[in-house]
């Protein structure tokens, strides 16, 4: 069973890894080793891709920096939002639950791309724009549906019995959250706040008409611009040095918490 | 200092599932709610714990009207059937949340978790997780964490039925001690009438959101109110003879005799209980259980009779009991 499954799987590996690695290798070629691929050329190797960006200005740090600021204040008022709510859903009538939980999914499954326009209007009325933190207002709209639909049904398999016994012990509806709710789905907390946070790190259209400061760009749009900053040719070794640095934070996020990730995501799947 | 029910309807929709209960319960009195699943009686436990609003009547703990009064405020300690321990926390913590959000100080909660878990036979198991303990140990510690706080009821949803039959019996003598001590009014949800009568001085006996009657174990024994109550009380159960003149007669299988003067009957086949064995016996009127020594030598046609003291007799239409 385990030899037929692992040729199957080093084609899967390859299949989704092979675009990164070679993202990994053109950030580290000379402009020459790009354009000659198979000959064997004198200055192959460099790190002048890395030293461009981190030393232009601004710096390519700010960006990361902007990009994590962003992520974190999305997820926090995703999560300060989501979690009464998905409390909300699972202690109303059954009938309403479910009409207010398809509404979220029709609205969770919306190309939100269709919004931006009228997001920017928005933003130019209440004179938000060029704002990173302002951003994470229409962040944590659009990632709400999901991250309500997912705390429900982590909360849903909580046997009610725990509830009540913890009512019977004298604690109040904020001290059930903290001591005894929010402690038994933190998994599926975790993974929705890394879903959160991802969502908001590759985020494009909204990042990309709302701000216009070079100071406060964020990532995508950041190396959206390398790739387009010359009119005679596109930067490639920057460009993909600009992308491996991006995705380090996340990749980094990904590993230390993949269980948490894991078990959030498969928590209802079990009990059914 | 009494637990008081008076009136109680309970319905879902249109359907009432508790009606006209009244219930009495005094300090140190144990009373088994007693009945097949369905009966009403783990809403009725609910409904005093306040984790349910009667749709009729009132409830009172020492004169206290509970109407509007939440379940965090009820002092109440309760036993759930799956005994509902916190699975993040570890037994030490599953006992003080409870010590600590009624602003016990710090050593306060030290020191009456530890004599509790000292009492309980639970110190070496302080810092585990539920999960890592046997059924008969979480058993303790949610019995713990009911008697830790010295509530004004204690409320016990079956709070053996996921034990194994020999444990159950080893803890039958134990857990009644210890919420009795507390001389505190206790009612306990069962269905299982063996355990009932062990463990209540006063037994509740219900059916589809009725209570059938009202009686100490001995009472529900020997009179039963209820054809319901003289089958449900009682194994092997009781022997109902076929209706005659609107009155049917119940006889305990114990109560039949051997006598040359009675009627014919014939084994049908017999099963050994340890010191007593039951005989099936096909009659004129029926087959009947008959419980006899197992010593006794039987014949294989015997006549049987019985003493007319010992006839239960029953309304045919009401089911109520006449004598």
């Amino acid at each position: 069973m385990k030899k037929n499954l692992s040729l199957p799987i080093i084609i899967l590996l390859f299949w989704s890894l092979f675009p990164l690695l070679w993202q990994l290798y053109t950030s580290f070629c000379t402009p020459e080793a790009l354009t000659h691929p198979l000959e064997i050329i004198e200055h192959r190797w460099t790190l002048e891709n890395y030293r461009q960006i981190l030393k232009s200005d601004p710096p390519f740090i700010r960006y990361l920096f902007n990009s994590i600021l962003l992520g974190i204040t999305t997820t926090l008022l995703t999560l300060v939002f989501s979690l009464p709510a998905a409390y909300g859903l699972v202690k109303i009538k059954p009938y309403k639950a479910k009409l207010i939980r398809i509404i979220l999914f029709g609205i969770a499954l919306f190309p939100y791309v269709l919004l931006f326009l009228a997001l920017l209007e928005i933003a130019r009325d209440l004179n938000i724009g060029n704002n990173i933190l302002m951003l994470s207002i229409p962040y944590s709209a659009l990632s709400m549906p999901l991250a309500i639909l997912l705390l429900t049904s982590a909360l849903k398999d909580i046997p009610s019995e725990l509830e009540e016994a913890a009512k019977l012990e004298g604690l109040n509806l904020a001290q059930r959250l903290k001591w005894i709710l929010i402690p038994l789905i933190a998994p599926a907390t975790s993974s929705t706040a890394i879903l959160v946070f991802i969502f908001s790190w590759n985020e494009y259209p909204i990042a990309l008409t709302w701000l216009s400061n070079p100071d406060l760009l964020t990532l995508p749009v950041a190396i959206a611009r390398i790739a387009g900053s010359s009119v005679y040719s596109v930067p490639y070794g920057a460009y993909a040095a600009a992308t491996v640095l991006g995705a380090l934070p996340v990749l980094l996020i990904v590993i230390i918490f993949q269980k948490q990730i894991i078990s959030g995501l498969t928590q209802g799947a079990i009990k059914g | 200092m009494t637990l008081i029910l008076k009136n109680i309807g309970r319905r879902y929709g249109k359907s009432w599932v508790l009606r006209n209960l009244f219930l009495e319960i005094k300090d140190g009195e144990c009373l088994a709610l007693l009945g097949p699943s369905g009966c009403g009686k783990s809403t009725t436990l609910r409904l005093i714990a306040g984790l349910d609003i009667p749709d009729e009547g009132s409830i009172y703990i020492n004169g206290r009207d509970l109407k509007n009064v939440s379940p965090s405020k009820r002092n109440i300690g309760m036993v759930f059937q799956s005994y509902a321990l916190f699975p993040h926390l570890s037994i030490a913590s599953n006992l003080t949340i409870g010590l600590k959000v009624r602003g016990a100080t710090e050593s306060e909660q030290h020191q009456k978790v530890s004599s509790i878990l000292t009492l309980m036979k639970l110190e070496d198991l302080a810092y585990r997780k539920p999960a890592q303990l046997s059924g008969g140990q979480r058993q303790r510690v949610a019995l713990a964490r009911a008697l830790l706080r010295d509530p004004e009821v204690y409320l016990l949803d079956e709070p053996m039925s996921n034990l194994d039959a020999q444990l159950r019996e080893s803890l039958r003598p134990e857990i009644r001690s210890l919420i009795l001590q507390g001389q505190k009014p206790v009612v306990y949800v069962t269905h299982d009438q063996q355990e009932a009568m062990a463990m209540a001085n006063k037994i509740a006996v219900m059916q589809k959101g009725n209570v059938e009657q009202i009686g100490t174990p001995n009472e529900l024994y020997n009179s039963p109110a209820s054809i319901f109550v003289a089958s449900f009380i009682g194994r092997p159960q009781i022997n109902l003879l076929p209706p005659e003149s609107g009155i049917i007669k119940g006889i305990r299988p114990e109560d039949i005799i051997i006598n040359e003067n009675g009627i014919n009957s014939k084994i049908i086949y017999q099963e050994w209980l340890g010191s007593s064995k039951l005989i099936m016996l096909d009659t004129p009127i029926g087959e009947l259980r008959m419980i006899t020594s197992s010593n006794d030598q039987i014949p294989e046609c015997p006549k049987i009779s019985w003493d007319i003291k010992n006839e239960h007799r029953f309304e045919l239409t009401t089911h109520k009991r006449l004598n």
